[in-house]
């Protein structure tokens, strides 16, 4: 569930936030999403691909957690075992609204910082506080803040990353199959990446191009990152064994 | 005399000429390396007739072939999706009285033929309803697709209705822009000849003589080129379909969010039927109807009470008088000019075959484009064979809905029932079809329009009876039947279950595009 308020020194002078990890902030979800300027660090620990949001049937740039709905086999208890996790998980339970018109950039003027009240992070007991005896932000939001600004700027730029990759029809499904032992073999579908040898083909104008954007990087680190799935599928066995074991 | 055949001239624009020069173009660019032109020549005072409106699913691969993306089409061709027909009043007059002709072939065509068992069953579900998803959903007022799902790829098999006028401008800037199609607006005022009696050349008014080794007539009702100068003779079918007249109006939706059906509506009335496409921006609605059995005040009041229940005032709207010359020319290809759109013939659009004849005529001519002068002689037999075939099919398919009509009500039901006007190979089917089941042997199957499943939909979907084969049914073929009919009821809750109107897909089409994977 969210509710969202706008972030107010007096509406929020007492309100914590826990920062740990665990399902039960939300965390035990299978799909994650993520921004291009991220993607050299999640190349280490994520398998990232390009997943259409059902809305709007718009593609995105996502890691991916696990094979099923609610399932993140990163998360063991309160431990997320990666060194790094996704802008996406970090910024919680903040959020920027951003109130510009279409193709304006997003400046202090037209952004408002949002939390989201029915997120277990946030009640008056323990944890961060947001807002010092005098009003001012803490320095866990001035970092909060510095985390959100990169984030939405980072949406946006993602937005053009893939475009571009519509424009040169670089994006191709591909099919997941996992056989995990003691069950059927599972299809994925809908899942999406680069296209390698479109992206070999590409005119080289059209490689300087997505070369000096930087996205010609960003292509060859999502396609490395796809190897992960083999490491999910292991985390995945795992699991399951345990859960045989018990 | 060079005999290679490289330059191909048009005359004229409209639907038939753009789809020929984009398909004709797109396939010389994918196949020859260069040397070859194509010039489209169209009159600036001539306007084009813009009504067709209904597509068949064909089109999906014209357009793709072409290169054009789904999404640009339907933004700017006013686009909305197309699941079949639906057609009310065609059998008793009744105000319950409807069947489809969806566009999915029944479950498992390939391995069984449902319509025995369907029968058998003595099911309350209607034919089409028993045997594929697609009643369900238009009756639900459903999309075919979702917006998930990548350009000209579909949930539920679909064709579009669209704005006829905007898809002429359409398809000109994009053979113009992508496809190197010359476009010259003029006026043709004489054809010349060589001594072998083809084309040479025409002559236009300002830009002098345009020569060319291969003409395509696409001057509408006018056959400039096939009718006018060679007069290949005009056989008409008004015998056996006797709509000789159409009325057509655009209606505005009630509100910005009505819904949009995603099938053709098509109402019988007294001597003919009312056509009624829903665009994403408008209605197009229209009357086709028989002048020798009603007037046209008649025809005119019959389309105003139509229109009544969901149109204000509908008197106000515009109306069109369109004549309909059924029939199509004894030859399609003569020398070295084919003609392609009305200029070939015209029929109402009953079952939408006028797109898609220029669609599959532009197709084989793409397909099969004689590289030399001797060749054609032999490809041009072949073709007029071939789409004789076809005219001749699609005029049996059409007259099929009125035959089986049991409407006592007019004498243009009346009249329709009467055999004389019914071609003698559709007696013979009808004839063969009390005993035995439709199936894609009783036709020539390469060159079939409508497959044996549209001929099952049409015939039972009017309460058409098969006899049972007096041998029985297997127990092996009873049992597969059941797990078809089981298929299609979990088919159907599926789709119904998690498509979204038509009306959201399009504007959510509208607001953020279909992705091309």
């Amino acid at each position: 569930m969210t509710t969202l308020e706008v972030l107010d020194k007096n509406i929020h002078k007492n309100t914590r936030i826990i920062t740990g990890r665990g399902a039960e902030f939300g965390e035990n979800i299978h799909l994650v999403p993520v921004i291009a300027q991220e993607l050299h660090k999640l190349v280490l620990e994520y398998p990232i691909c390009l997943i259409k949001d059902n809305n709007t049937g718009q593609f995105g740039l996502n890691a991916l957690l696990g094979f099923e709905v609610g399932e993140n086999l990163f998360l063991q208890g309160n431990e997320w075992q990666a060194n790094y996790l996704p802008l996406h998980i970090l910024r919680q339970p903040f959020m920027v609204g951003v109130n510009a018109k279409q193709g304006e950039q997003p400046t202090p003027d037209n952004t408002v910082i949002t939390i989201n009240t029915a997120n277990a992070r946030v009640q008056e007991d323990t944890g961060e506080m947001i807002f010092d005896e005098k009003g001012n932000i803490t320095p866990y939001m001035q970092q909060m803040n510095n985390l959100l600004s990169t984030l939405v700027n980072g949406i946006i730029n993602t937005e053009s990353f893939i475009n571009t990759l519509s424009e040169h029809n670089l994006i191709e499904p591909i099919q997941l199959t996992v056989n995990l032992i003691g069950s059927k073999e599972k299809r994925f579908d809908g899942i999406y990446t680069i296209n390698e040898e479109t992206l070999k083909q590409l005119s080289s104008e059209a490689l300087k191009e997505l070369n000096s954007k930087g996205y010609l990087q960003a292509c060859y680190l999502l396609l490395a990152s796809i190897g992960h799935v083999q490491k999910l599928i292991t985390l995945k066995r795992q699991r399951v064994s345990v859960e045989v074991n018990d | 005399m060079t005999s290679n055949v490289k330059n191909i001239v048009i005359v004229g624009g409209g639907t038939a000429g753009w789809i020929t020069a984009g398909t004709l173009a797109a396939s010389l660019k994918k196949k020859v390396s260069s040397g070859y032109s194509i010039t489209l020549i169209e009159s600036a005072r001539v306007p084009i007739v813009g009504v067709g409106e209904g597509t068949w699913p064909t089109m999906r691969n014209t357009l793709k072939n072409m290169g054009i993306k789904e999404t640009d089409f339907i933004r700017q061709c006013h686009v909305s999706f197309k699941q079949g027909a639906k057609f009310c009043k065609w059998v008793t007059g009744k105000d319950d009285d409807f069947y489809y002709h969806p566009l999915i072939l029944p479950q498992g065509h390939n391995q069984i033929d449902l319509t025995p068992h369907w029968l058998a069953s003595n099911s309350q579900q209607s034919f089409a309803q028993s045997v594929c998803p697609q009643e369900a959903i238009c009756e639900l007022g459903l999309a075919p697709k979702h917006i998930t799902t990548a350009e000209y790829l579909a949930q539920a098999n679909y064709a579009y209705h669209l704005d006829a006028g905007s898809f002429s401008e359409f398809l000109k800037n994009h053979c113009k822009s992508q496809l190197d199609v010359k476009h010259i607006v003029d006026d043709v005022c004489q054809i010349n000849s060589l001594d072998n009696g083809d084309i040479a050349s025409v002559t236009t008014k300002e830009n002098g003589l345009i020569s060319g080794d291969l003409f395509i007539d696409c001057t509408g009702f006018n056959a400039l080129l096939l009718g006018k100068h060679f007069k290949v003779p005009f056989i008409s079918c008004e015998d056996s379909l006797f709509a000789n007249q159409a009325i057509a109006v655009q209606v505005p939706y009630k509100q910005e969010d009505s819904p949009i059906q995603s099938h053709t509506l098509s109402t019988a009335q007294s001597a003919g039927w009312i056509w009624d496409i829903g665009l994403s921006t408008r209605r197009g609605v229209g009357s086709v109807y028989s002048n020798n059995h009603i007037s046209e005040d008649q025809a005119h009041q019959e389309l105003l009470n139509y229109l009544k229940p969901t149109v204000a005032e509908p008197e106000k709207l515009t109306f069109r008088s369109i004549p309909i010359k059924a029939g199509h020319r004894q030859r399609f290809w003569e020398k070295n000019c084919v003609a392609i759109g009305l200029s070939a013939g015209f029929l109402e659009p009953l079952e939408a075959s006028a797109i898609l004849l220029i669609e599959i005529s532009a197709q084989m001519i793409a397909d099969q484009l004689p590289t030399n002068r001797f060749a054609m002689d032999i490809l041009a037999k072949r073709y007029n064979e071939t789409f004789t075939y076809r005219w001749q099919r699609i005029i049996d398919f059409l007259k099929l809905h009125y035959t089986l009509t049991k409407r006592t009500d007019s004498q243009f039901w009346l009249d329709h029932q009467n055999t004389d006007t019914v071609s003698e190979r559709l007696q013979e089917q009808l004839e063969l079809w009390k005993y035995q089941f439709p199936c894609d042997n009783d036709f020539e199957q390469s060159l079939e329009i409508f497959p044996a499943a549209s001929y099952q939909y049409v015939l039972y979907g009017m309460g058409f009876k098969t006899e049972p084969n007096p041998l029985g049914m297997s127990a092996q073929s009873i049992e597969m039947a059941q797990q078809h009919f089981q298929k299609n009821l979990m088919q159907s809750n599926a789709l119904t279950s998690s498509l979204t109107s038509n009306r959201e897909l399009l504007n959510k089409i509208q607001r953020y595009g279909l992705q091309t994977v």
